[in-house]
């Protein structure tokens, strides 16, 4: 009897030990991303800081992915037979593949659910990935462009150092005062010089106040059909400026993308260059003490244009693994991520905006900007754009912007004029949107 | 007196030499070197065309390998358990395929050597898809055999080591058969050791070209447990916040295993060339 007694209380004692910890086995849900370096280190430093907060209830796996194109690519062969991760980080151009696919998991259901304040996040970011009044992704890490200047050199060149240019009109007069020719007639210092990147173009037509493709910028239900840039004139506009620069000896070509534009504006070959917000960072950092850097609002096309810039860079997504239990736990681990001192800290590690309005409020948010008062132009410059500029949605954004880039050489070269320039983009363009509506 | 003055002409054309190479070797070197320095140099020095840095920072390094979003030494470890895998695994196979095509005689070989031939026409990105797809349909995604088995033979090596074969004089498969010697003992006792160059060849390129694989490790591996070193350096790259000092030592963390290796088999590679030359 004893010894019966003492094994029923062994085992309830065994039982005992074992249930709690068969009921707190966390929610193991994947994160996937596509920031490598400093910005690669802060996501993994943020998921480590969510892990322990929540030990035992949800353990969220990083896996980095390659850049933003390798992830999408990789998670369109995965989609075939199964969702790879819960939530995944895509880039901006990536978002109306993403809701076509029919993955993705609306983050608005979840806010929906649980009646989740949304005001809290910037309204000009939100606007970017709100399509038909649903909110499709959460905003993650996001920039916009931003002109930069060498303070030092328009000092000497008798410049006001605290008034940049803001249209091309004024860069165009300022870049002949700050070009230094050498005996020769050489150029030694240009002005201003910027990348070929396609971009700045998308961001110049929103500027503008036009729209790049039809379907309410590829905004509404169904995805764009045409781009509209040739009939509203903003390619137009846009080439205009790039052949006049050049016409006028102003800028050199610079190569595509930003790399180079990037190198000549910290050795201090160009004065005044157009970048990201993201890259001011990396730019004050190679700089150091050489010169002092200025920022300014990415600049109009004409002086009285009235749109607003766009946001770029990447977003959180949901992807419908049909799991409940993980869908909860990616919804959790989301909130945290743009929780106003969470944001801060992202902030400050990368320069990419703290999109949660509550972060401008934080101690750690108002050193970071006394540090760097570079980057409240980058704030102010969001907050002065209307959410009604947020910017078009294309499925084929990647292959636009490479021709894009293609037509701007052609036309540097003088081997098209700008008419024919527009009207061919615009033709291959709008065939590489057919293709894509006719396969999805 | 005449035997002194040749060996000391020899010994200036040594030296004659040596000096011509100099510039040679530093003209292929350079960009190696160039990317040892920026992976050293303050970060402020990088753009402005310096090619030896004001002082030496070994952060970089440190950095790659302690902070937590990077696990160096791990993919390290992967890229030679793949790398070495695959290339004892084509030396094999490859061997053995090219031993059929050159020395048995059977219905259909050259029929069946062209087939093989003609996969190498069909590029590797065209059946990266069908690859994947297979592999996750085996649950093998995120393992090592998924970074293995796709590339254990190849049309290449064993048309490398048929062409090799081809030389052999009959005489010594003919010779050997009537002393009663199976196939895999003339492959074993008579081919390998004849063909060491040539194998040496084929497993330098395949450990290299293993090693050097991007596309296939991101596609089919997702956590670090099974990345490999390309996929590692690709992690220290960002488009907004390039810091070219890490990637730059990334770079050099990464061609330091591969180089090792070489310099440690050029002997056997020149052993296995001698060899050959005497014996065959």
């Amino acid at each position: 009897m004893r010894k019966i007694l003492s094994l029923c209380l062994a085992l309830t004692l065994l039982a005992g030990f074992m249930l709690p910890v068969s009921a707190e086995k966390p929610v193991e849900i994947i994160f996937w991303h596509s920031m490598g370096g400093v910005n690669g280190e802060a996501i993994v430093k943020m998921v480590e800081d969510f892990n322990k907060e929540n030990e035992g209830k949800i353990k969220v796996n990083v896996e980095y992915q390659g850049t933003y194109d390798d992830a999408i690519n990789k998670v369109k062969a995965a989609g075939m037979s199964a969702m790879p991760a819960d939530v995944m980080q895509i880039y901006d151009i990536g978002s109306r593949f993403m809701i076509d696919s029919g993955w993705a998991l609306p983050v608005q259901e979840m806010i929906d659910a649980e009646n989740y304040d949304i005001s809290q996040v910037e309204p000009n970011i939100a606007a970017y990935y709100t399509i038909d009044g649903k909110l499709y992704s959460m905003p993650f890490n996001s920039s916009t462009p931003l002109l930069y200047y060498n303070k030092t050199a328009f000092k000497e060149a008798g410049l006001d150092p605290d008034t940049p240019p803001t249209n091309f009109d004024e860069i165009i007069e300022m870049a002949e005062k700050l070009t230094i020719k050498d005996a020769d007639g050489k150029t030694v210092r240009w002005g201003f010089g910027m990348g070929n990147y396609g971009w700045f173009f998308e961001q110049w037509i929103g500027k503008m106040g036009l729209h790049y493709v039809d379907n309410d910028n590829g905004r509404s239900e169904e995805p764009a059909t045409k781009v509209v840039f040739d009939e509203n004139g903003g390619a137009a506009e846009i080439f205009k400026i790039w052949k006049k620069l050049f016409d006028e000896g102003i800028i050199t070509y610079l190569g595509r993308g930003n790399t180079d534009a990037k190198a000549a504006f910290i050795s201090g070959d160009i004065v005044i260059t157009l970048e990201s917000t993201a890259a001011l960072k990396s730019l004050l950092t190679n700089v150091g003490d050489d010169f002092e850097i200025g920022t300014g609002f990415f600049p109009n096309i004409h002086p009285d244009d009235k749109g607003g810039v766009s946001i770029g860079g990447g977003s959180l997504w949901m992807l419908q693994t049909g799991d409940d239990a993980r869908q909860k736990a990616s919804w959790e681990f989301i909130k945290y991520m743009i929780s106003p001192d969470v944001q801060a800290f992202w902030n400050a590690q990368t320069g990419y905006f703290p999109i949660t309005v509550a972060t401008h409020e934080l101690d750690a948010f108002k050193e970071n900007l006394e540090k760097f008062p570079q980057f409240g132009t980058a704030i102010r410059q969001l907050h002065s754009t209307a959410p009604e500029y947020a910017g078009s949605l294309l499925s084929v954004f990647p292959e636009s912007r490479a021709l894009v880039e293609t037509y701007t050489e052609r036309l540097i070269n003088g081997e098209v004029t700008v008419d024919e320039a527009v009207q061919k983009l615009a033709a291959e363009v709008n065939s590489a949107i057919e293709i894509y509506n006719l396969t999805n | 007196m005449k035997r002194l003055t040749m060996s000391k002409k020899r010994k200036l054309n040594n030296i004659a030499l040596v000096f011509m190479n100099l510039p040679i070797m530093l003209l292929i070197l350079t960009p190696l070197l160039y990317t040892l320095s920026i992976s050293i140099m303050p970060p402020s020095e990088i753009y402005k065309n310096t090619l030896i840095p004001s002082s030496i920072s070994f952060d970089n390094y440190v950095r790659a390998f302690t902070n937590p979003a990077y696990s160096f030494s791990k993919y390290i470890q992967n890229s030679f358990v793949v790398s070495i895998s695959v290339m004892l695994g084509q030396m094999l196979t490859c061997s053995l395929a090219a031993f059929s095509f050159s020395f048995l005689d059977f219905k259909g070989k050259n029929i069946l050597f062209l087939l093989v031939l003609s996969t190498m026409m069909v590029p590797g990105e065209a059946t990266i898809i069908a690859n994947y797809l297979s592999i996750s349909k085996w649950g093998w995604r995120n393992s090592y055999q998924a970074l293995i088995v796709p590339y254990l033979t190849s049309a290449m090596g064993i048309f490398l080591l048929r062409q090799h074969y081809l030389a052999f004089p009959k005489e010594l498969r003919e010779a050997s058969r009537i002393d009663g010697c199976s196939n895999l003992r003339f492959l074993n006792s008579i081919v390998f050791p004849l063909s060491k160059p040539a194998l040496g060849a084929l497993g330098a390129y395949v450990f290299l070209n293993t090693w050097n694989q991007y596309m296939w490790p991101l596609l089919v591996t997702d956590s670090d447990a099974y990345r490999t070193v390309q996929v590692g350096i690709s992690m220290l790259y960002d488009i907004d916040a390039e810091a070219l000092g890490l990637m730059m030592a990334g770079v050099i963390i990464v061609i330091v295993p591969s180089l090792s290796i070489f310099v440690f088999m050029q002997k056997q590679l020149i052993n296995g060339l001698m060899a050959g030359a005497v014996k065959g």
